[in-house]
């Protein structure tokens, strides 16, 4: 009698883009996250400087935040077949999450429009708590996909990288 | 047979549904700001629409400025909380009279019209007394408090200087010499103001005329009819009490016209 052969190997069940692609394609994400994050609040902010009126918050605040958040989230996405991913991950959402507490802080906007008496005072702090949201469940996002990577290795790249 | 798919494990599971439900969230947060902004930028185009306004004498000693602001809020988000606080001030800063409206909902694709009244207190030595008889500049400030959209507490302030135009400005009564016939001694009495308000003055003007110690020495009834920016000018004899004199002495004026009847501010006789 002729013992069953034995089941052919099973083909890589993921494909994983190699580093040099992840690294180009993280770049090109990068410049439309700048550009979100970095190049229309702080032209909407030079905007008012310009005509006089005070910031909600500084340029330098939105400028440090917006590149630090973008340089995470590219770093992210390089290193994300690794098990640097979660910690990644939770760092990107605890920046982001850092920086709408900051601007929590000051939620309270209070214009003087120049020439005129009248002043105007926007908040928005309900907002900000809303926005606190996304970050606080990415992170726990984050933080699940850490535990996924020390208990099982590799156990979601079949799934993040479908062949 | 057609292989199932794998299932993905339960922490896959649990870490992709929090990550999709953050993107909801951020989705549906960019929609609602979108709307937001298209709402208030709406708001702000159909700027409140003040009409109708005028001033005249109303009951209890006041002058009242009555008229009406129509607000629209043809955005999707009702604006709640609307309160609005009118102050007047005079240009040294003393208080004249206030105004307080709300707190009304204005909802969506309305528009709303809030009635405006406010009233001025001119009785005697009052501070808005001077009203009646000098032009000056009103400070009037506006304050307004809502909540657009359910999240945006908004505030507004705002201070403007209006002119005002008394309806007794310059206002001066002038006896003549008095002549003593048969007994009784009159004087000629002359008064005279220009109408600088806005609305016409149709009455009478009750002059009282009072000796030094207060004293009061005759009075008398000058008819009116008063455009505005109209001059009036007008002579009539009076009666003075016997040995009652005028020197140093005042006059008391009082005007009784539209259901009204205002006491002017003490003049001294020249």
């Amino acid at each position: 009698m002729t013992p069953p052969a034995a089941p052919p190997p099973d083909p890589a069940p993921y494909s994983i883009p190699s580093l040099g692609y992840r690294i180009l394609a993280g770049g090109a994400r990068l410049v439309p996250l700048l550009v979100g994050l970095v190049g229309l609040p702080v032209a909407a902010l030079t905007l008012l400087q310009s005509h006089g009126i005070s910031l909600p918050v500084s340029i330098v605040t939105v400028t440090v935040a917006g590149v630090a958040i973008s340089v995470l989230s590219t770093v992210r996405y390089i290193v994300r077949p690794t098990r640097a991913y979660g910690p990644v991950s939770v760092a990107t959402s605890g920046v982001t999450l850092a920086y709408v507490l900051v601007l929590l802080t000051q939620s309270t906007y209070r214009i003087s429009v120049p020439g005129s008496t009248v002043s105007i005072a926007l908040g928005y702090a309900r907002l900000l708590d809303l926005i606190l949201l996304v970050p606080a469940l990415a992170l726990v996002a984050g933080l699940v996909t850490t535990v996924e990577d020390i208990v099982a290795p590799r156990e979601r790249l079949p799934f993040d990288y479908p062949p | 047979m057609v292989p199932r798919a794998r299932k993905p494990p339960g922490l896959y599971r649990l870490a992709r549904w929090f990550r999709r439900l953050s993107l909801v969230v951020l989705i549906v947060l960019i929609l609602f700001l979108a709307s937001v902004g298209y709402s208030a930028v709406e708001l702000v185009k159909s700027s409140p629409q003040s009409g109708g306004y005028s001033a005249g004498f109303g009951a209890n000693d006041t002058v009242a400025v009555t008229g009406s602001l129509s607000l629209s809020n043809p955005g999707f988000y009702p604006v709640s909380g609307f309160s609005l606080n009118l102050r007047i001030q005079n240009a040294s800063g003393t208080l004249l009279g206030n105004l307080a409206e709300g707190p009304e909902t204005l909802p969506a694709h309305t528009t709303t019209v809030f009635p405006i009244a406010l009233y001025l207190p001119i009785t005697p030595n009052g501070p808005a007394a001077s009203l009646l008889t000098t032009d000056q500049n009103l400070v009037l400030g506006v304050w307004g408090n809502a909540t657009f959209a359910y999240l945006f507490p908004v505030s507004l302030h705002f201070d403007e200087n209006k002119s005002w135009g008394a309806p007794f400005a310059e206002f001066l009564v002038q006896p003549g010499s008095p002549t003593t016939a048969n007994g009784t001694t009159t004087v000629p009495v002359t008064v005279s103001f220009s109408n600088h308000a806005s609305f016409a003055e149709v009455g009478m003007l009750e002059v009282v005329l009072l000796s030094s110690d207060g004293t009061a020495c005759g009075a008398g009834g000058f008819s009116l009819n008063v455009l505005p920016s109209g001059f009036y000018y007008q002579t009539q004899a009076i009666d003075l009490a016997s040995g009652c004199s005028l020197q140093d002495g005042s006059a008391e004026a009082a005007y009784t016209g539209s259901g009204a009847t205002i006491p002017l501010p003490p003049e001294a006789l020249p």
